[in-house]
């Protein structure tokens, strides 16, 4: 067993898991922070994607001993229901999510991104979220609630 | 542009148009009918303001915090999850299946083979499809048993572990040559399983009648849906001897009817709960692992859990049809159509599926939306070796519409006709006729080219 202690979302979380464990498998069945989704468990399709000191990575891709000690930000870290995240919010007011399967991965991705970048041209955009695949919405409305997202935590625009 | 579609005013809010959605709910307590009953009709043609309008989806904000949850973000006390072990095999009669080492394996609390289940046999129109194959496997992705352990790897290992002996057959994967009958996939049934055709005035005369003649054979390739959420179901035998299904399926009344004929049950004793499904796209339309979880739940009193893998999905999910689509079409030198002969053939897969459906909807569309006098459309659905076909986007629509599509734009370079003249030359218009004889209302397709030729400035390319 490998006993991995860690922050997740501000708070610091430990538990003992078999070495093969990956941090999907660690924030979903051993913290039930099933927001982060298992789409393909190869890397493909980026519906599992969190923020390991500050950038996003594919939790499928990462083993559970990997994050020992570091600092994890999942979609349920970013905000609550009645206070949202202006990328949360955002990608509620451009409809950018249908069936919703992809829709913490490319958030959190957004917010890699946002973080690192607050600027970002819509090239930028679609690079940081290339590694996020969705298969209803498309990604026209998901590049235009970021852009607005930006506007809006670079002060430019009133949030709605 | 003589169109008369009467455009409701912008004036009408986006709160007006809930209310009428919230006035054809039906009441909680339905009120005493008066007779005779008055309904109010809608304007003909009429289209509401919809268009246009800022909307949210309601359940946008839950699923952009990620707490919507799917079947695999639900876990019950002690629930075991479950694998199948798929033959790899894509024709073969099963001599003997093993499960022994497997159920020897810590952590295993049931295996579960074909011959356990009551009536193994399933489908949404033919039930040609087996819960788990039994005595002969259809194609590679076919399970041929199931395992309910403590862990995924657990179960997956216990997979490996069982044994089945297989006796290779000859297999066949072209449809055209599983149209010969030579080897059958499932015998005695021929592999033609489903056909349509649909005649309309003289084809002899109507090629006669043509300065040029243009053939071509048209295919599209097989498609998986690929939703982003796997199929998933979880299964729960009760102590009264019911079962509860959560599941990812998309037809909850049709699954229900399907399962209660394979668990030899009165429907009444099974319960789906249909959740929030992570896309579908038509491949989520029918059972998949549904009975074969309920039993293994029986077999171990304990809820049993599957999400099938990325590559499940591929090998042993429905799949959008191959089509083969051979076309001939008369054409007079100024480009009116006046004849054309379609002949489809479907690569249905192992199973049947939705194929009776698209077979049918691909076959009334083969035409195109032109008016066409003479017309022969023949459509034949295949058995092949291969993952099923079934529901996709559009029931074969796509896949027609690529074929006619493309014939077009051939017949109107070979004519040096613009290909948008040679379309709005033959196109439907308001009373045309369908190829099945529908008389047509609401007819905007020339409307519509010219308003998508104009925008995207089709003359202006110099096309």
């Amino acid at each position: 067993m490998t006993d991995v202690t860690l922050t997740i979302n501000g708070e610091e979380r430990s538990a003992s898991v078999p070495p093969e464990t990956s941090l999907l498998r660690l924030l979903r069945d051993e913290f039930y922070l099933t927001g982060s989704k298992l789409g393909c468990d190869v890397g493909d399709c980026g519906a599992c994607t969190v923020i390991v000191d500050g950038l996003p990575v594919n939790a499928c891709l990462m083993l559970a001993g990997q994050v020992d000690g570091r600092d994890v930000v999942t979609i349920e870290g970013l905000a609550t229901l009645e206070d949202l995240h202006p990328i949360q919010k955002a990608f509620e007011e451009f409809a950018s999510l249908q069936c919703g399967f992809c829709g913490p991965g490319v958030i959190i991705a957004a917010k890699g991104l946002l973080d690192r970048n607050p600027d970002p041209t819509k090239e930028e955009i679609k690079d940081a979220l290339s590694g996020n695949l969705c298969r209803c919405t498309g990604y026209t409305k998901m590049i235009e609630a970021v852009q607005d997202a930006a506007r809006i935590l670079r002060g430019e625009k009133e949030a709605a | 542009m003589t169109d008369d579609v009467k455009v409701a005013d912008k004036t009408d809010s986006l709160t007006d148009l809930k209310e009428t959605d919230e006035d054809l709910r039906l009441p909680s307590v339905v009120e005493p009918a008066h007779f005779p009953v008055e309904t109010i009709d809608t304007e003909a043609r009429h289209q509401t303001p919809a268009v246009g309008q800022r909307a949210t989806r309601p359940d946008g904000r839950l699923h952009g915090l990620g707490q919507t949850k799917y079947i695999d973000d639900i876990t019950f006390p002690n629930m075991l999850f479950a694998k199948m072990k798929r033959a790899g095999i894509s024709s073969a009669l099963i001599k003997s299946i093993d499960t022994s080492e497997a159920e020897a394996m810590p952590g295993v609390a049931a295996v579960l083979t074909g011959r356990e289940i009551p009536v193994n046999s399933y489908g949404p129109s033919y039930q040609d499809q087996p819960v788990l194959a039994d005595e002969r496997v259809f194609h590679a992705g076919d399970p041929v048993a199931a395992v309910a352990a403590v862990t995924e790897q657990i179960a997956e290992e216990a997979c490996e572990r069982i044994k089945v002996e297989y006796e290779p057959l000859e297999p066949v994967y072209d449809p055209v040559e599983a149209m010969k009958d030579e080897i059958r996939v499932h015998p005695p049934h021929s592999n033609i399983y489903a056909t349509k055709r649909i005649k309309k005035g003289d084809l002899e005369k109507g090629f006669a009648e043509a300065d040029h003649i243009f053939e071509g054979v048209y295919s599209t390739q097989m498609i998986e849906h690929v939703p982003l959420e796997p199929h998933a179901s979880i299964a729960q035998w009760d102590p009264n001897g019911r079962v509860t299904l959560w599941s990812s399926l998309g037809r909850i009344t049709l699954g229900r009817a399907d399962i209660a004929r394979t668990l030899d049950m009165p429907i009444n004793k099974i319960r789906i709960v249909g959740t929030i499904v992570g896309g579908n796209f038509g491949g989520k339309n029918e059972i998949t692992t549904e009975p074969a979880l309920a039993l293994l739940s029986r077999k171990t009193g304990r809820p049993v859990k599957m999400v099938y893998t990325r590559e499940e999905e591929f090998i042993a999910s429905t799949t959008r049809h191959p089509f083969i689509m051979e076309y001939k079409t008369g054409v007079t030198k100024d480009g009116m159509i006046t004849a054309r002969k379609v002949r489809l053939v479907l690569d249905g897969g192992a199973y049947c599926s939705w194929s009776e459906t698209t077979l049918g909807k691909a076959c009334i569309l083969s035409a195109g939306p032109y008016n066409i006098e003479n017309l022969l459309a023949e459509a034949y659905c295949m058995y092949t070796n291969k993952t099923m076909a079934g529901a996709m986007r559009g029931f074969g629509a796509p896949q027609v519409c690529f074929a006619y599509e493309s014939q077009m734009d051939e017949i109107a370079h070979k004519l040096g006709i613009d290909p948008l003249e040679l379309r709005m030359k033959n196109a439907f218009h308001e009373g045309s006729a369908s190829p099945t004889g529908q008389v047509l209302q609401s007819v905007v397709v020339k409307d519509s080219l010219e308003k998508a030729a104009e925008r995207f400035g089709w003359k202006e390319d110099g096309q």
